[in-house]
Formats: C-alpha cells, structure tokens, sequence
C-alpha cells in the first residue's frame, strides 16, 4: 500500500468520525481491497456509495464464520459484506441453536474488526512498559525475535528458555498452529493447564471416564432441571430457549448459586447455597434418596461399581441436617427437593464451571455427579449430568504437530505438554518443560536452568486475566524479550517489547466446534486482513522464514501457507462421518450438526472407566491422591472478613469485548456489588467510591447495592475496560483448586476461593 | 382495525442480554453514544431483584406520533401499509423538537450528523422480507414483532409497570409482565 493510503488510514481512524465515515474512508483509501467475484467493481465505484445511510439493501455476499471465543454457545455466524468490507453480521439459521441470533458480543464483531483501536502494525516498545511505541516492518520484528531465539539456542544449548503463553482467546482449530510453531522451533517451555474448568474435567474422568455432556437441545426433554452453579442467561444465551420450552412443558427449573443471578430470576425456584458448600448439599440430598428407599438400584448393581461403598460413607457421615448446616438450605427443602428430583423422569443437573473454582472443587462435581448417576439420570435423554464435551473436537490438529528441528535438545523426565483439546503425543527421549498455567507468575519469576528468557503470547492476557496482578506485572520485567501477539493494546501489549498484530476472526480461515452443543462451522475469511495483520500461522510461516534465512534449519515449520489449505487439513473421515458431510465444502451451505445415536452421553451405559462402569469408588482417583468417593471436603479456610467473587459478565468474554467502543455505550463502568447491610455496616452508600482490598492488593471501584449478593460476599465481574485501570486480578491469588492435573496437566485455580473487605475510599 | 406492527416484549423470556441493542448498532453502526434501542433494568420498586427484569425499548411507532407533528420540515411519516413511524433523515434540519417532544425518547441527536434518527422498525429488511435486527437477534424470542390487528396473546398489557403512559399517542407496543422465582435464601 502507498504511503498515502497509510496516511488517509490513519486520518481516518485516530479521528473522532462516526463510523460510518469509517467505512466511506476505507474505501477511499483502497484498504478494503477486493474479495472475490464482483465485489471488485463495487469497490471501484466507491464513489458512489453513501454510508452517511447504512440500511439492510441487498444484495450482500455473505460467508460463513463462527465465533471462536471460549464460550458455550460458539455460534455460526454469517457475514454479509458489500464492497469489500463487512456490513453486519447475523446467527446463521440453520443452527438450530444459533438459531438466527447472535449475542451482544457477537453483534459487535464489526466494532471487532474496524476499531480504530485495533493494532494495526508491528510495533517496538522502546522500554516496557514505557508506552513508548514506535512502528517497524514485519521484517524488522521478525528479525529481532529470530536472532533472539538463536541467540537463546546458542547460550542455553536448548529453547527450554522460550516460553509459551496461550490459552482461549480463539479456539479456531488452526491456532493450535502456534504450539505448532513453538515444537517447529524446538523444545520449548509451555504453561499447560486450564484457569477454565479443570477440577470438573478431572471429576467426570474419574466418575465416568470422559467428561461427555447430553446435547443441550434435549433440555426441553427434561421434567426436573437444576442450574447449579451456571448462568447460562449471561453465559450461554442460546441455552436459555430450551429451558424456557422446558417450563413451558411442566418442567421445574431450579438454580442454586450463592448470587441471584439472572438465571435464577428465570427458575421455579432459587436456593442461595453457601458458596463452596454445593458438596455438602448434594451429598445431604444423596442421603435422604437413601433413607427414602429412591436410588435407582436397577442401575447401581448393573452399571456402577463402588455403590456401596459410597452408601456407607452417606450412612456413616452425611445426614441432612448436617448439609443443611453446612449449606445453608432448610432440611426439608433439601428433603422434598430430592425426592422431587429423584421422582422426575427424566431428571437434569447442569454443573456451571463456578462451582469447581474451589480447593473442593473437583470433588464437587463429583459429588453432584453421584446424585445424577444414583437416581438413574446418567445416560438418559432429558438427564445426565451436563458439563461439557469434547465429541466434537477429533480434528487431525495438523497445525499443533510439527516435528522439531534435528538435533534439539529438550527436556527429559516427563512427556511433555498436555491440554484439554490437545492429543496425545509420541513419548521421545526430550520433551517441552512444562509450567502450570494458573501460576503463570511464579513460573516466569522462578523457573530456572534456564530461566525463562523469552516469552511468547497469543491467545491470552494474562496481565489481565491471570491471578495476582503485582507479582504478574513483577514476572513480566524478568524475560529478556516478551512478544505478544493480539488485536488491541491490551494489559498484556503494554508489557511487550514487540507486538504482532492479529487478525480477528472475520479475516482468517479456520474451522469451529463447541464444548457444549453439537454443532461444527467453517470460519472463512470474509475480508482480507486489514492493515498489516496476520493470522497467527501465517506469523508462524513468515518467523519459519525468518529462522531459516538466518539460520538453515532452525525452523521446520512450512515458510509458505495457504490458511485456507491449512483448515482443509484439520479435516478427517471421522469428522466427516460424525457430522455427515461429504466434504469440508458441505459447510459453506452452513453449518452441521454432529448425527447422534441419542441426544444423551452415555446412552449406552458403557463408561469409559478402568471398571467400564459408573465409578461412586475410583481407585484412580486414590490413586492420583484424592479420595476414592467424593466425600466432602471443607473449603479454602477464610483469610478476610468478605468473601470474593469474580464472576463473568454478560458484556464479554474476560478480556474481550468490553474495550469496545459499541460495548461502552452499554456498559460504561464496573462496579463492586454489596449487600445493602454490609454496606451500612462499612457506612457505604450507593454510588459510592470503595477501596476493595485483600492481601495481594486493591481496586477502587464504585459500588452498587443488592441483595442479589449474600451478606458475606462482595462481587465484582472481570473484564478489560480499556480506559479505566480497574482489574479484579489486584485483588485475588492463585490457590489451586484440588483437581485438574490428571487431564489437564495442571490443577485448576480456586478462583471462587478468594476474599477481600472493602471501605469507603 | 388497519394493520400496525409492533413489538411485544414478553419479559418473562427477557434475559436482559442487550442483545437486540448490539443487533440494532450492528445493522445501523450508530456513533458512539447514540442508541435506537436501549435494555432498561426494571426498578427495585417494580420488580424486586435490581437488574434481573428489563424493558428493551427503541420506537413505539405511536398511532399518533408526536415527532410527525411537531417536524416543522415534515421529515416524519407514517407508512399506511404497516404503521411504522419513518424519519428521513436527508430531510431533517436537526431542531431537535422531536427529540424534546417524544415522551419515550426515542429520537436521538447524532452530533457527528447533526440531525435527529431512530428506530426505523428496518423497515428496509421488512421490505427485504427480513425481521427487523433487534427481533432476528434475540436469543429467547422474548422481542417479537406483532400485528396489532390479530394480537391475542394473553397476559400482555400495552403500559407495563414503569412503562409512561401516553395514552394520546397510543404507543404500539405490548409487554407481559415478569416472574419471580420461590427464593430459599440463607438465615
């Protein structure tokens, strides 16, 4: 592009226009080059467009994309683009959970794509942290990082000194590539786990062998629904229309969380748990199934091991009074409840991901499985004890698997990274160094021989998300060189020496499934990269370049690709025969829904345990240190006044979204939620400026209150308000939770475990 | 009666999830600041859990719409065929007596234009044999577009608690009423 273009470019987004004129500018200025067909002579005539009048005037050309954020409902989204530029987007209907209708983060991926915040270049920081930015070439950015690299291999004799900082910023199944390109490099260091919902995943292992969900298309098949611990109103809108047909069928909706949620203003019924007691609870409701003579005995002695057991330890140690004292909620509503539960047929728990955020976490999951499994719910349409899935996801991950240089040197003990999504791979003589993800931190600031002296980031904010702001901001100067690889100027792009900037997912190639529905949608690329950006393989392609300019060899992986040949590559005949297409072309008609014997996990009761059976009693769980039945366990022992919750919003998804100027409008400011009572007790007003602070550190925020909070809890809901320094993180540690380190690699963080007091600032 | 389009919130299904709000700035790309249709939490007074019930309002396309009477260049027009309430906006001087006269606000000032706009119920895409944004949108169909003429849903009113109530311009637009859920809550 001539300088010009770059100029008008820049005229264009750093001015205060609306964006229409955005729009009329790009176009001016040629940045919206063609897309195919005759979109070409559209754009020629630009003239003649008027976008001071943006209305629906078809025809569009439309492509098929999906949403790529780690969020239940990954909706397929079809963009519609006139001129070579997008012009809106919509849910694509045929997705019969989509449904025709995105969410208010996925209505703003046009904001997404043409924000005049988006970072548009490669970028060097002068000084870290300084915001002293200068623009560079891509060669000049991929030549410092390659001579860095090469200069780590030359000292250390290995790459165990490059780290790897990703998790779910876009889970398109290409970007595996940048694990790919860190293998293609060598043996590096990588942060495995999940801060998401590793402790259940671990629990529903142990229990049933895989965590495997029913399709949430059945709920409306369900006669009894508990929401526990989940918000699917904020967190899974297009859940929400399966329960409203569940009630409308007769079915009882009841939500148990520690806050009245907007999900619970939908139930029947609303039990406001003890947070970190829903263990107890479900244990208490266990017990009186027992003394009531309502277990489902048929499938207990035909498809479980260990029942008895497990009936022992209730008859021993549970009573329901005791849950009721622990939990919080009456004996005889825990009583009649179960018995109503256990009466439903079909009967359903949905476990939010919140609940398992605990030091107890993992084992309560497992605890509220057994309740599912002892009433004969498990492998029941209507039923089962819902988490997630990953049926969907058997991709050939053919951008995850690169073959390291010859002759690299590795790590040897262990067999390398592990992670949810991602497969097994071969044993070899070396292997990655791993770190825990959720001590992100501390494995910057205290691995060693050799210390971690380049960091690499893509697909994460961990400057924003991850645990304990200060010593982040801390481990963030140690590295020798930090890259990170986004689309804004993040938390986290404010800690980088150089910054590579993204394209989002209007603009790449890639392939989409869900962790909850059963649904698979192609992302194409509706419009060509703006600016200077790059998909995250393409970087990955154009640093292999650089490597083996500078140094033959050094990297394997390809120097040239085609992103959309990349994504035909993730395809196989197990997924073509699971969705039943003949080619991966067939999704351009829209997206396919996998073909289920039955909507239900486990239909056929054949778990994938050691036993092949529903283990209450899991030696491998003893095994791995835990006990063998989910017996209770007591929670994180308090360590100030009030206890803290950092839940997520319905405006984004962590750090995404809430940046945006279309999302401001909605949402301007957070806010810390308190108990009216506790508030007169700290003499706090509505609208109030409060100090929120902990051990590790404070916030100041305005505060509302509301009793939809319990009396002994502060809320504040997490997110990245790019004009404003508030973070949730200044203010929580990263404890972990008790599981997580069987699937995962890592145990999870106890991010619900955290308290804090506030007063007035 | 002729035929008038409406919207009917059924706030039973609401979740309060802005998103036809996004939908409507995804279709028109507002300016900041400016916003056809906004999801308005229900008081505490009205619905006892704050932020838990919500009113998503834009336009009502009043059978007598105060906009068209006061425009002193006739940018306002009323469509025979449906009833929805139009604004040219090529026509519009930006005085602002809509903006002041509409007791539901729903025309708003777009400073970097400075002229009036709202809600055009799209009628572009219903034109086009589309729902309008907001109702394509919504996850829960808690936002529908109705036919005044054959609307006999029950349990609905036209003026919801915390609705103002303009009888005059008989805005088109009917709601059913919230839920609350039994509560168990900790001593």
């Amino acid at each position: 592009m001539p300088e010009r273009n770059y100029d008008m470019v820049k005229k264009a987004l750093n001015c205060p226009v609306t964006r229409r004129q955005v729009l009329k500018s790009l176009v001016a200025a040629g940045v919206l080059v063609a897309v195919p067909g005759g979109l070409m002579r559209a754009a020629t005539s630009s003239d003649k467009i008027n976008y001071d009048e943006i209305f629906y005037e078809g025809p569009y050309e439309t492509f098929r994309n999906a949403c790529p954020r780690n969020c239940y409902d990954t909706c397929s989204i079809v963009t519609y683009v006139k001129d070579g530029a997008v012009q809106f987007v919509e849910g694509a209907p045929e997705s019969t959970f989509t449904d025709g209708g995105l969410c208010v983060k996925g209505n703003s991926y046009w904001n997404t794509t043409y924000s005049p915040d988006r970072v548009k270049y490669p970028m060097l920081q002068e000084s870290r942290g300084s915001g002293n930015w200068k623009r560079i070439s891509w060669d000049e950015a991929l030549d410092r990082i390659a001579k860095k690299i090469l200069e780590i291999k030359d000292k250390d004799g290995s790459l165990l000194g490059l780290a790897l900082s990703k998790y779910s910023g876009n889970f398109g199944i290409t970007n595996y590539g940048v694990e790919g390109m860190m293998s293609s490099l060598g043996y590096t260091t990588r942060f495995v786990g999940t801060p998401c919902w590793p402790a259940g995943i671990d629990a529903q292992n142990y229990d049933m062998g895989n965590m495997w969900c029913n399709d949430p298309e059945d709920f409306a098949k369900s006669k009894y629904i508990i929401l526990w611990g989940v918000n699917p109103a904020w967190c899974s809108v297009h859940s929400m229309k399966y329960l409203f047909d569940a009630q409308d069928k007769g079915a009882k909706v009841l939500a148990i969380d520690p806050v009245f949620t907007q999900t619970s203003a939908k139930a029947d019924e609303y039990w406001q748990v003890k947070t970190g007691e829903d263990g107890a609870l479900a244990l208490g409701m266990a017990r009186h199934l027992l003394d009531k003579n309502m277990v489902d005995r048929e499938f207990v002695n035909t498809h479980s091991v260990g029942f008895n057991e497990f009936e022992e330890y209730l008859k021993n140690e549970i009573t329901v009074e005791w849950a009721a004292e622990k939990s919080g909620i009456p004996a005889a509503v825990i009583a009649s409840t179960a018995e109503e539960f256990a009466t439903a047929k079909p009967a359903t728990i949905w476990i939010g991901y919140g609940l398992q955020r605990h030091v107890n976490g993992g084992v309560t999951v497992r605890s509220i499985d057994a309740l599912v499994a002892m009433t004969g719910n498990v492998g029941k349409e209507g039923g089962g004890a819902r988490y997630g899935h990953l049926q969907t996801w058997g991709f050939n991950y053919h951008a995850l698997v690169q073959k390291q240089p010859k002759g690299s040197k590795g790590f040897s003990g262990t067999t390398g990274p592990k992670g949810e999504f991602a497969p097994e791979l071969e044993e070899t003589k070396f292997s990655d160094r791993t770190l825990n993800i959720n001590k992100t931190a501390r494995g910057l600031l205290e691995a060693d021989n050799p210390p971690i002296r380049m960091l690499w980031v893509s697909c994460k904010n961990p400057v924003s998300q991850d645990f304990d702001l200060n010593l982040m901001k801390k481990a963030f100067k140690k590295p020798e060189m930090v890259v990170v690889v986004e689309k804004f100027f993040t938390q986290t792009a404010e800690l980088a020496d150089i910054l590579l900037p993204v394209t989002t997912n209007l603009e790449e190639w890639t392939v989409n499934a869900s962790y909850w529905h059963y649904w698979l949608g192609l992302n194409e690329q509706a419009v060509k990269p703006l600016y200077e950006s790059k998909s995250n393989i393409e970087i990955a392609a154009a640093l292999s370049q650089k490597m083996n300019e500078l140094s033959p060899g050094s990297c394997t992986f390809p120097t040239e690709i085609d992103t959309k040949e990349w994504m035909i590559k993730e395809f196989n005949k197990g997924i073509y025969d699971l969705f039943g297409l003949k080619s991966w072309e067939d999704l351009k008609k829209g997206p396919h829904k996998a073909k289920l014997t039955s909507t239900a996990a486990w239909h056929d009761h054949k778990f994938a345990t050691p036993s092949g059976k529903y283990e209450f009693l899991s030696e491998l769980a003893a095994k791995h240190g835990h006990n063998a039945l989910p017996k209770y366990k007591a929670n994180r022992k308090p360590y100030a006044p009030l206890r803290l919750l950092t839940p997520h919003s319905k405006f984004n998804i962590h750090s995404q979204f809430q940046n945006l100027d279309w999302m401001h409008d909605f949402n301007p400011e957070p806010y810390v939620y308190v108990h009216p009572k506790t508030a007169a007790d700290k003499g706090i007003a509505e609208g109030d400026r409060v100090l929120v602070f902990s051990k590790v550190g404070e916030v100041k925020v305005k505060a509302k209150l509301t009793d939809n909070v319990p009396r002994d809890a502060l809320l504040m809901y997490e997110a990245w308000y790019n004009k404003n320094n508030f973070n949730v993180q200044n203010v929580v540690d990263d404890e972990s939770s008790d599981m997580g380190k069987y699937k995962t690699g890592a145990p999870g963080v106890a991010i619900h475990d955290q308290f804090a007091d506030v007063k007035k600032a | 009666m002729k035929k008038q389009i409406a919207f009917f919130v059924d706030t039973r299904r609401c979740i309060g999830c802005f998103t036809c709000a996004m939908a409507c700035k995804n279709q028109y790309h507002q300016p900041s600041g400016v916003k056809w249709r906004d999801v308005h939490p229900m008081s505490e007074e009205i619905y006892p859990h704050r932020e838990c019930a919500h009113l998503t309002l834009a336009c009502n396309h009043c059978e007598k719409p105060t906009c068209l009477e006061v425009c002193p260049v006739v940018a306002y027009y009323k469509r025979d065929e449906d009833g929805v309430v139009v604004h040219e906006q090529e026509k519009c001087i930006g005085c602002g007596n809509c903006i002041r006269s509409c007791p539901y606000g729903a025309p708003k000032y777009n400073p970097a234009l400075k002229k009036a706009e709202k809600c055009s119920f799209c009628w572009q895409r219903l034109d086009a044999d589309r729902e309008p944004a907001c109702v394509q949108a919504c996850p829960t169909r808690a936002l529908q577009m109705v036919d005044l003429s054959n609307f006999d849903e029950p349990d609905t009113v036209q003026y919801i608690a915390g609705f103002p109530r303009f009888t005059k311009l008989n805005p088109s637009i009917r709601f059913r009423p919230p839920r609350q859920p039994l509560e168990i809550r900790r001593k």
